[in-house]
């Protein structure tokens, strides 16, 4: 029982950082601008697909792929929020931008299916089957490379987000967004570029979502959505260490009632989440709101 | 503000006016639109010169896109083949066969609305059912009020037949192999080995569904019965975080025999990975469904692991079956790939073709309550997916259940139980490692 | 000419103030007679088909406008009540043996079971800010939709099916129909009702500035909790009458999470917080969609793929070119034209004077 234990935690920790790939995108774009990027599933997706297409095609190691992906990425990120949610203005801003990216994430879905069918692709490397042996488990390669990425992308962002004055203007908008207008942050460039950045990173979490999850097509992204948007209240809004934290502590809790009964596995979660979120209203994670809502 | 009310209504009421003008135009256009233009398929007929004897036209709503599009794509392509085919041998009763296939997206709603649509407005001779048992129900009530049969190859589990549109009118015909027999000859294979051979334990990981844990249950009690012991049995849900920690437990806990409820080829893909990664891999291994889909389920797991792989099904691509053979040369001649790239799917949507022309036929005509009343009178038909007899609720009792295998690498689907049946090849006892 | 001019305008501006609530209640009569009359000049099942569909919707989403349109808060868990109504109505069918025309009876338990649910759901899920409140519904929605494939009532990923009808099948929709209409009817009037009452002025201020509110005496948190319960009576009913037209329910179509965002996408196209809004976006969307997939299979559009392009792109166009939904918006263009060439705001009395000194008309 007590390696039953062990292995459900160890596997939570590996799965969460797959899945902290996935949602910390999410966060950085709902906390900085206020979007619930419902898209955020179907862009996984796209990253997966991107991933597919060098490496069946091209030949190309899944993470050497990223070089081009993650960029790639960025670039759909930027156009996406200039063409679709730079006009959204008002009141009623936030709920918009659900209904903008939900239309987004249909016509993306729907150029997937036009381009790559319905049938499942999967992303194949020979660390994706192999594992190492260590303490008494195996560890499959894959999910250890994941989880050092997703370390090392938390490192990156924050370093981005404390160290340069970008990230500095990012934090600035994030707090109060018309003082840092009145100070001279050029807001829209901001808000671009962050949105950029979410995607671009998503395209990390697209890969391992196709490596690890025995094979997608372009339906595959409503499920995830849910899980992404509970991960990053639980960890807090625009928490980056936090999105870390609440996807390892989702999947492991998960991982831990599958021993008994992996249909309340989900339930425990969500149940979990309405705990916290009546305690503490901002996540693990979450600063308290200074603007008015 | 200024209280502006007397404005504000009276907008109001205007508004609501042209909103209700305008949905009212919409609809009219679309009655009047679709009842003027009946000939809206997705295939063309190839032109006939059965010039002097209408068309039969055939209505039905597919998944094409959402949950199920993967394989209500593969049900389209069985049925178009079947048209093909019918039309190229000179039609029903020498008419010429017209079909048309509506996109449900996997929504119940939609289902409802296109089988309204194609009866209503279409104005269709007679109706192939959709994919999928959890959208037969509420195609079923449109089309048993409107005295339509549902002739249908994906509605298997008890749920469908014991539908109460279905218990009232009866017009439900699945060609199928109902879900509740699907493991019996693994299950009479397992009995016939001496005590010393049986595997001696078992996992029985499922997906809540009725395709998934269905025909695995039965299967746990019988064996136990047999003296195989179960060391893991858990439902899972379809929609899973990730497949991994179940996975994980069933590799920890190293059974004999694996038996996989899934529904789709990605549950058997993780779980297969899944255990290469722990270094388990068990004797025997069969899956629900997965294992069924051909060139989908070799890429994805790659050939050398699909070796062993054992799988039930009423039909594969080597069935020894003159219509089938036919049918299987024929789609690869119009889809390209092989045989074994042949989905179970194609086979079910072709054999409900085959029955639904066999009922015109005998009938003389496409008067639904005919068809009804002989499809229920004991005949047993002869489809690419072999025997078809109805019950009074229109299950196929003369379904018979095989146990197929992949072999020689992962390029050979086979047949290998029941031992003795024709075409039944030697089974692989024990399932090869996993390769690469 | 200045003389008849003034008189002309005189005559004009005296006969517009009765005559606004007379055409106020035409156009109500001129509505509910095509609403009323539809099923039987368009009689086949097809057309009552988007007109069921349709008038479920336009309940839901008024429904949904009395809560969240009301006082600002999005909610993305209507399904939870709407679910939870058909599977009342499915599961006390089942249990209690009951079929034949027996089983309307059951709708009105449908509403209270859903309503119930509302209290401890309110109760947890208002007293967090906006955002996080979005969160919170969606999480419970989840809950609820996994409740559905779970527990060992509800049938499982097969669902229930509910009693036959042994109606004709050519008047089969037109008592569902009829329902529907009368549901969506009395859910406009109480919306109605609740704009120009201080319930209504009440919710107002809570969407404008929720701290002032309270401090100015507002029991918020009662507020709130009254009108999520009222939207939750109604569309618990109006699941429960969904149940037994379409026969079924599934933990994935009484739980369905595009459910969500659909009503949400009517209220804002037709103008979320008015009460013509969420009528008109659900007019247009629900019988639209529906039309567009049967229609999906002609020509260039023979491809379900490109028809969902399409619809995402359509969605797209209607959210940056009608944010503020289609009643707000239109109503400023009504004001645009009928101010041409005058000053903007002009109550009756100035035009008067206004007329003779610089009219162009």
């Amino acid at each position: 029982m007590a390696a039953e234990i062990y292995r459900a935690i160890a596997d939570g920790i590996l799965i969460g950082g797959v899945y902290a790939l996935m949602a910390v995108g999410l966060t950085l774009i709902f906390g900085v601008l206020d979007i619930i990027n419902i898209a955020q599933g179907v862009l996984v997706v796209l990253g997966a697909y991107l991933s597919y297409s060098l490496s069946a095609r091209l030949h190309l190691d899944l993470f050497v792929g990223l070089l081009v992906t993650v960029p790639a990425m960025f670039v759909i990120g930027v156009v996406i929020h200039y063409a679709f949610i730079r006009r959204l203005r008002g009141q009623e801003r936030t709920a918009m931008t659900l209904l903008v990216t939900y239309a987004v994430a249909l016509i993306i879905e729907g150029i997937l299916y036009e381009i790559y069918g319905p049938n499942y692709k999967e992303l194949n490397a020979s660390y994706v089957t192999n594992s190492v042996h260590m303490l008494g488990f195996y560890l499959p390669y894959i999910y250890l490379y994941g989880f050092a990425l997703a370390l090392a992308l938390v490192a990156v962002l924050y370093a981005m987000l404390y160290r340069t004055r970008f990230g500095r203007s990012v934090r600035a908008t994030m707090q109060d967004e018309t003082a840092a207008r009145l100070i001279g942050i050029d807001v829209n460039k901001v808000a671009a570029i962050t949105f950029g950045v979410g995607v671009a990173v998503t395209a990390t979490g697209g890969m391992m979502f196709g490596a690890t999850n025995g094979g997608f097509n372009p339906n595959s992204g409503y499920d995830l959505i849910s899980r992404l948007l509970a991960i990053i209240i639980l960890g807090g809004m625009g928490s980056i260490g936090g999105a870390l934290a609440a996807s390892i502590f989702m999947l492991t809790v998960e991982s831990l009632v599958t021993i008994w009964s992996p249909q309340w596995a989900i339930i425990v979660f969500y149940a979990a989440l309405v705990i916290v979120l009546v305690v503490r209203p901002t996540g693990f994670f979450g600063r308290a709101p200074v603007r008015a809502q | 503000m200024r209280p502006d009310l007397p404005w504000f209504c009276t907008k109001q009421a205007l508004s609501m006016g042209v909103a209700a003008a305008l949905s009212v135009a919409t609809l009219a256009a679309c009655s009047s639109s679709s009842s003027s233009s009946p000939n809206a398929s997705s295939s063309s007929s190839p032109s006939s010169s059965s010039a002097n004897k209408s068309p039969i036209s055939i209505g039905a709503s597919l998944s094409l896109t959402g949950d199920f599009s993967d394989e209500g794509v593969a049900f389209q392509k069985g049925y178009e083949l079947w048209q093909s085919d019918v039309n190229a041998h000179g039609g029903i009763l020498g008419r010429q066969v017209k079909l048309t296939i509506l996109d449900d997206k996997s929504d119940p709603t939609q289902v409802q609305t296109n089988y309204q649509t194609l009866i209503n407005s279409d104005r269709v001779d007679l109706l192939f059912g959709p994919f999928s048992s959890l959208l037969t129900t509420p195609s079923d009530s449109v089309a048993a009020r409107a005295g339509y049969a549902l002739v249908e190859g994906a509605g298997g589990t008890e749920a469908v037949f014991t539908n109460p549109a279905n218990e009232a009118d009866k017009n439900i015909f699945d060609v199928s192999l109902p879900v509740r027999d699907y493991f019996k000859p693994f299950i009479d294979w397992i009995s016939s080995l001496p005590a010393s051979q049986r595997p001696k334990t078992a996992a029985y990981p499922m997906a809540d569904d009725p395709f998934g844990s269905g025909p695995v249950q039965p299967v746990q009690a019988q064996l136990t019965a047999l003296g195989v012991k179960t060391v893991y049995t858990k439902i899972f849900p379809e929609e899973n975080s990730s497949y991994k920690p179940a996975a994980d437990q069933v590799a920890a806990a190293k059974p004999d025999l694996v038996i996989l409820g899934s529904t789709d080829v990605p549950t058997v893909q993780a779980f297969v990975q899944a255990f290469k990664q722990q270094h388990f891999n068990p004797k025997i291994f069969l899956a629900a469904a997965g294992p069924d889909q051909g060139a989908a389920f070799t890429s994805a797991v790659g050939k050398g692991n699909a070796q062993g792989i054992m799988v039930p099904n009423g039909w594969y691509p080597g069935y020894q079956n003159a219509s089938s053979q036919a049918m299987v040369q024929a789609y690869v001649a119009k889809n390209g790939g092989t045989a074994s790239d042949v989905n179970a799917n194609v086979a079910e949507a072709y054999a409900v073709g085959q029955i639904v022309a066999d009922a015109v036929t005998a009938t003389g005509g496409t008067d639904n309550a005919k068809i009804i009343s002989y499809l229920h009178a004991g005949h047993t038909f002869q489809t690419v997916q072999g025997a078809v007899t109805f019950d009074n609720l229109g299950r196929n009792t003369a379904g018979l259940a095989y146990i197929f295998q992949w072999q020689q690498n992962g390029t050979q689907f086979s047949q290998v139980l029941p031992i003795g049946s024709t075409g039944s090849v030697p089974i692989i006892a024990t399932k090869p490692n996993w390769t690469g | 000419m200045k003389a008849s001019t003034v008189k002309a305008s005189t005559v004009k501006a005296s006969t517009v103030k009765p005559s606004t609530t007379t055409l106020k209640l035409a156009g109500l009569v001129v509505l509910a007679a095509v609403a009323v009359a539809f099923p039987y000049v368009y009689s086949s099942p097809v057309n009552t088909n988007y007109g069921v569909y349709a008038l479920i919707f336009v309940t839901v989403a008024s429904a949904w406008n009395i809560f969240s349109g009301f006082s600002g808060y999005i909610s993305l868990g209507q399904a939870v009540f709407f679910g939870t109504g058909a599977y009342t109505v499915g599961i006390a069918a089942r249990d209690w043996h009951m079929n034949g025309d027996g089983i309307f009876l059951l709708l009105p338990l449908g509403a209270v079971v859903a309503t119930a649910i509302a209290v401890p759901f309110g109760l947890i899920a208002l007293r967090v800010r906006r955002h996080t409140f979005i969160v919170i519904t969606i999480a419970v929605f989840f809950i609820f939709q996994l409740m559905a494939y779970d527990f060992w009532f509800t049938g499982g990923t097969i669902g229930l099916p509910a009693p036959f009808l042994p109606w004709q099948a050519a008047t089969f929709n037109n008592p569902f129909y009829f329902m529907a209409l009368g549901t969506a009817a009395v859910t406009i009037a109480l919306a109605w009702l609740i704009r120009r009452s201080k319930f209504g002025l009440q919710l107002r201020a809570i969407k404008d500035d929720e701290d002032r509110a309270l401090g100015l005496g507002v029991r918020t948190m009662r507020v709130k909790l009254s009108a999520f319960m009222l939207s939750a009576f109604i569309t618990g009913f109006i699941g429960g009458v969904w149940f037994l037209y379409i026969t079924q329910v599934l933990p994935s179509s009484g739980y369905d999470p595009l459910f969500d965002l659909t009503i949400v996408l009517m209220a804002f196209l037709g103008g979320v917080g008015t009460i013509a809004g969420p009528v008109i976006g659900a007019l247009l969307i629900e019988p639209g969609r529906l039309w567009l997939t049967t229609r999906s299979n002609i020509g260039w559009l023979a491809n379900g793929y490109v028809s969902e392009i399409l619809l995402g792109a359509l969605f797209l166009l209607i959210v940056l070119f009608v944010p503020r939904g289609i009643v707000p918006t239109g109503r400023e263009w009504i004001k645009k034209l009928r101010s041409r060439g005058r000053p903007a705001i002009s109550p009756a009395g100035a035009a008067e004077q206004a007329a003779p000194a610089g009219s162009r008309r």
